[in-house]
């Protein structure tokens, strides 16, 4: 085993375990004793419960406990400051949201406490919540970020003055997570030891999390979740449903699961907030910009939770300007909590931007990809840094190439295939790598595997491979013989969370690190322990490779030494924590380009063929790097054409069902031609890998967006692009 | 304003003219669709589950699905939904696809059932699931097992030869992590391995 792994195609290691219904998620356990619990959520928008009947509730068949704020579970509220959902259930009478929870039924069987629930009356005194983003003025700036050059009183003078001007404003309604696997979960309690499944994007922050909410020693809990159904930032915190989940299990004594029911889901746990965005442009002639404003006005629910600034990583990154306003608004509404979806900022504001980039192209008459080139950003626009490995340019045009954009119609609505108008659209994707401390246990075993675990988790990304990957590159073995293990608090701490992209760039250092540290540990053992053939040697004189010791013409394997020695395993732990003050700016970069058609008579709107490519540093596994990026695309393709749910007046979502929030199905997606570059990062670590996660969705659903507008001659600025908008 | 409890949403939406600051007694589980019903009987049903004869006293409330996974601890079907909307909890009855979710258990006497567990020929992987991992036919997995049981039964079927013929056979099953051009890249090779 000469050759590593590291940018091959490398099959998931959790492959056979998925494919074969073998893989535990949270609901799949069945701890002796199981309950089942059953939330029930407020059905008024915003108001105070005065009272709740749950006579006909407790006297049902095999209810073993009701929980509302009138006979609550004790939760404590740790919220501080902002940025986090601000109460917790069961503890005060107040209703923030339609759909909040006010309620748990715990009963014998699933069925029993689901049906129980429905017999719980409540009694509201209600007032009207305020739901309309449309109709709600500018909200509070976040932080106003200007960059004017000199000379320059304010940004409005120029992007008044032209002589090109652009002003876009676009919307898009709440989206949200849709997680094929609902949040679920298991809790059991071995005297005060608490063990939580539930599905978590950083393990070892929601343990802690949920040790707070019950007031007990974080060392206490322990959660496991191995294989989980899906994140996108919805399981990043741990909501409250697992917080009163555990809670109730400690009342009862007994083992708990509460599994959300799909429409649960939608109120309980978080949704990407409803945002009203516009992009001022001041162009030259030929398309160079003199001037770039994006405001935003973003859904905060006064429930508390993760604000929405959308312009930050998207105009704040892409393009060279001379003057440059970003002002990020947050709009009180009485609205569910608010969470990071998938790229969270970066996917609405990429659409607002690139498409007002599209119409600056469209009233230039310079070609889209040319025009982005005339703007070319070698240094990030804000903070001055060049950015540490950028070939935007050659995604471009390799992309360009691979896709045929010299076909593209310059004029729109002028070709046709029989009833079908044809488009295409591009746009420009970016997207940060956050530089993060990481450990890793890399650990020798007697029958020849090597462990190698992080805190961490894979929600789908990969992660689990990725250790494997890194494991076996760095030690020189086969990936089969590397067992990675993550998903579990009780790792050791310093797991990379799985959230903004980050945990194959920061855990790579570490894996490494934590392989040469047990090399060594190896090594050290070899020659102190009476018992190895290197006893007494220099260390110096003992070499590892490729899993085997050797010194002089004595050889064996690690394992081999590791029975010699009596010892059955050897480990070390490894940590990295990058300087934060680097010179560099890291992100990572990617072009799309997007063919659809439009039916002239019906307006009926399909992808035809999609292709990105990507400059994102060395990918570490081909297969499910590729993976990443198509779901992305996937994602950018119902960001523009489907997904939507509306907010009625009294607070309820129109669209909270599998049914009605519609994402994208296997007929909506066609062949999508992925590509990247593979130039290593030089400077972000030894390993060259930035973040991929999130970049497929950024800016995916302008390049449809400017599809449909080189088809139709009509640019739809209310996502989703619906065929009511193109009739 | 009503201060009773337990009144009927008929009656609280035949009071009209309500205020801006309304007092209402409502039903909570509406969206769910739960039935207000609180009597358990019990109802045997026998069926073969993954080859073996498996009698049974089911709650007649009980999906397939919800007995698949809370009773027979076969947990590989997933409910993604519980409304038949998602695919995620598709096994074989009788051969055929069926969301399970929405198949009571107690219909099922003397019916064979085969899920995701009994795919395999004991180690050896049924062909969709050696190719689903060959062409990366997922990433979270939760979807997994509802798309390679449609997938079996669109082989079966016969009727999917073309990329877009099996898009379209396969839309019942979503898949939010977005694996579908792998999704159909598998079921091509299965399907042309076993003709």
């Amino acid at each position: 085993m000469s050759v590593s792994p590291i940018g091959r195609e490398t099959a998931r290691v959790d492959g056979p375990l998925k494919v074969t219904g073998r893989a535990p998620y949270a609901a799949d356990y069945h701890p002796d004793g199981l309950v089942h619990g059953h939330l029930v959520l407020a059905t008024v928008g915003r108001g105070t419960l005065r009272a709740m009947d749950v006579t006909r509730a407790e006297a049902a068949p095999g209810v073993i406990a009701v929980y509302t704020p009138f006979q609550p579970v004790r939760l404590i509220n740790t919220f501080q400051g902002f940025g986090a959902e601000n109460y917790v259930p069961l503890q005060d009478t107040t209703v923030r949201f339609r759909g909040q929870i006010i309620g748990l039924v715990v009963a014998g069987t699933f069925e029993q406490a689901r049906d129980a629930a429905a017999l719980i009356t409540a009694d509201y005194a209600g007032t009207p919540p305020r739901t309309s983003l449309a109709d709600a003025g500018p909200g509070r700036s976040q932080d106003i970020v200007q960059v004017l050059a000199p000379g320059v009183a304010s940004i409005d003078d120029v992007l008044r003055a032209g002589p090109v001007t652009i002003t876009t404003t676009v919307t898009q309604p709440a989206q949200h997570h849709v997680a094929m696997e609902p949040h679920a979960t298991t809790a059991t309690w071995e005297d005060d030891q608490l063990t939580v499944y539930s599905g978590a994007q950083m393990p070892q922050r929601s343990a802690p999390a949920i040790a707070a909410g019950l007031g007990i020693d974080p060392a206490k809990v322990r959660l496991i979740c191995r294989y989980t159904g899906g994140g996108f930032g919805g399981r990043s915190p741990a909501w409250n449903e697992a917080k009163l989940c555990a809670a109730a299990a400690r009342a009862l004594g007994r083992p708990l699961k509460v599994v959300l029911s799909r429409e649960q889901v939608f109120t309980t746990v978080g949704h990407r907030p409803a945002v009203r965005q516009t992009v001022r442009l001041a162009a030259q002639a030929d398309g160079r910009l003199l001037a770039l404003a994006h405001d935003s006005d973003a859904e905060y629910p006064a429930a508390g939770g993760w604000p929405l600034i959308p312009a930050q990583h998207t105009s704040g990154v892409l393009y060279r300007t001379p003057n440059l306003r970003l002002d990020q608004r947050l709009v009180t509404l009485d609205t569910p909590s608010t969470w990071a979806m998938r790229a969270p900022g970066e996917a609405p504001g990429s659409f607002a931007l690139e498409t007002a980039l599209d119409e600056l192209a469209a009233r230039t008459g310079v070609d889209p990809v040319e025009l982005r080139l005339r703007n070319y950003a070698t240094q990030h626009p804000v903070e001055g840094r060049p950015f540490s490995s950028k070939h935007l340019d050659q995604c471009y045009r390799l992309g360009a190439t691979r896709f045929g954009w010299d076909r593209r119609p310059a004029r729109p609505r002028s070709r046709t295939d029989g009833d079908w108008l044809i488009g295409m659209g591009m746009s420009t994707a970016a997207y940060p790598t956050d530089r993060e401390a990481a450990t890793v246990r890399v650990r020798f075993h007697d029958n020849g595997r090597v462990s190698v675990a992080s805190g961490t988790s894979d929600l789908g990304t990969g992660a689990w491979t990725v250790l494997a990957v890194a494991g076996a590159d760095t030690l020189g073995l086969p990936v089969e013989v590397i067992v990675p293990e993550l998903g579990d608090s009780a790792l050791p701490p310093g797991g990379v969370g799985a959230v903004g992209s980050a945990v194959t760039a920061n855990t790579m250092p570490a894996v490494r690190a934590a392989g040469r540290a047990a090399i060594g540990t190896l090594l050290r053992a070899a020659v102190e322990n009476p018992r190895s053939p290197f006893h007494g040697l220099d260390p110096a004189d003992v070499s590892y490779r490729q899993g085997r010791l050797h010194s002089g013409r004595r050889s064996m394997g690690f394992d081999e030494l590791l029975r010699a020695i009596g010892t059955p395993a050897l480990d070390a732990i490894g940590a990295t924590d990058p300087a934060q003050d680097s010179p560099y700016a890291f992100h990572s970069f990617g072009a799309h380009f997007c063919e659809v058609r439009v039916h002239r008579l019906t307006a009926e709107i399909r992808v035809n063929r999609f292709t990105s490519v990507f400059d994102v540093g060395t990918v570490i596994n081909a297969r499910t790097a590729r993976s990443q990026f198509i779901g992305g695309i996937i994602w950018g393709i119902g960001h523009a054409l489907l997904e939507a749910d509306p907010i009625e007046p009294d607070g309820r979502y129109a669209a909270a069902t599998m049914a009605d929030y519609l994402v994208p199905v296997n007929a909506d997606i066609p062949d999508i031609d992925v590509h990247w570059l593979g130039y290593p990062d030089p400077h972000i670590s030894e390993s060259g890998a930035r973040g991929l996660g999130e970049l497929g969705t950024v800016a995916s659903a302008a390049a449809v967006g400017n599809a449909v507008y080189n088809a139709t001659g009509i640019r739809v600025h209310d996502l989703p692009i619906t065929l009511d908008k193109l009739l | 304003m009503t201060e009773s409890y337990g009144i009927s949403r008929r009656e609280l939406l035949g009071r009209s003219g309500t205020v801006a600051a309304v007092a209402a007694t409502v039903p909570l589980a509406v969206a769910d669709t739960a039935p207000a019903r609180a009597t358990t009987g019990e109802v045997g049903v026998r069926m073969t589950v993954n080859g073996s004869v498996t009698p049974l006293t089911v709650d007649p409330r009980e999906t397939l699905l919800d007995v698949l996974r809370e009773r027979l601890h076969l947990t590989g079907t997933k409910k993604g939904c519980d409304r038949g909307q998602c695919g995620a909890c598709t096994v074989h009855v009788d051969g055929e696809r069926v969301v399970s979710c929405l198949t009571l258990a107690a219909t099922l006497g003397g019916s064979r059932v085969t899920t995701i567990e009994g795919l395999a020929r004991g180690d050896r992987l049924h062909p969709l699931q050696q190719a689903f991992i060959d062409h990366d036919g997922f990433q979270c997995g939760f979807c997994t097992s509802g798309q390679i049981m449609s997938a079996a039964a669109v082989l079966a079927d016969g009727r999917a030869r073309t990329d877009d013929e099996v898009r379209e056979q396969m839309s019942g099953n979503l898949c939010r992590c977005g694996a579908y051009p792998g999704i159909v890249a598998a079921i091509q090779q299965a399907r042309k391995e076993a003709s």
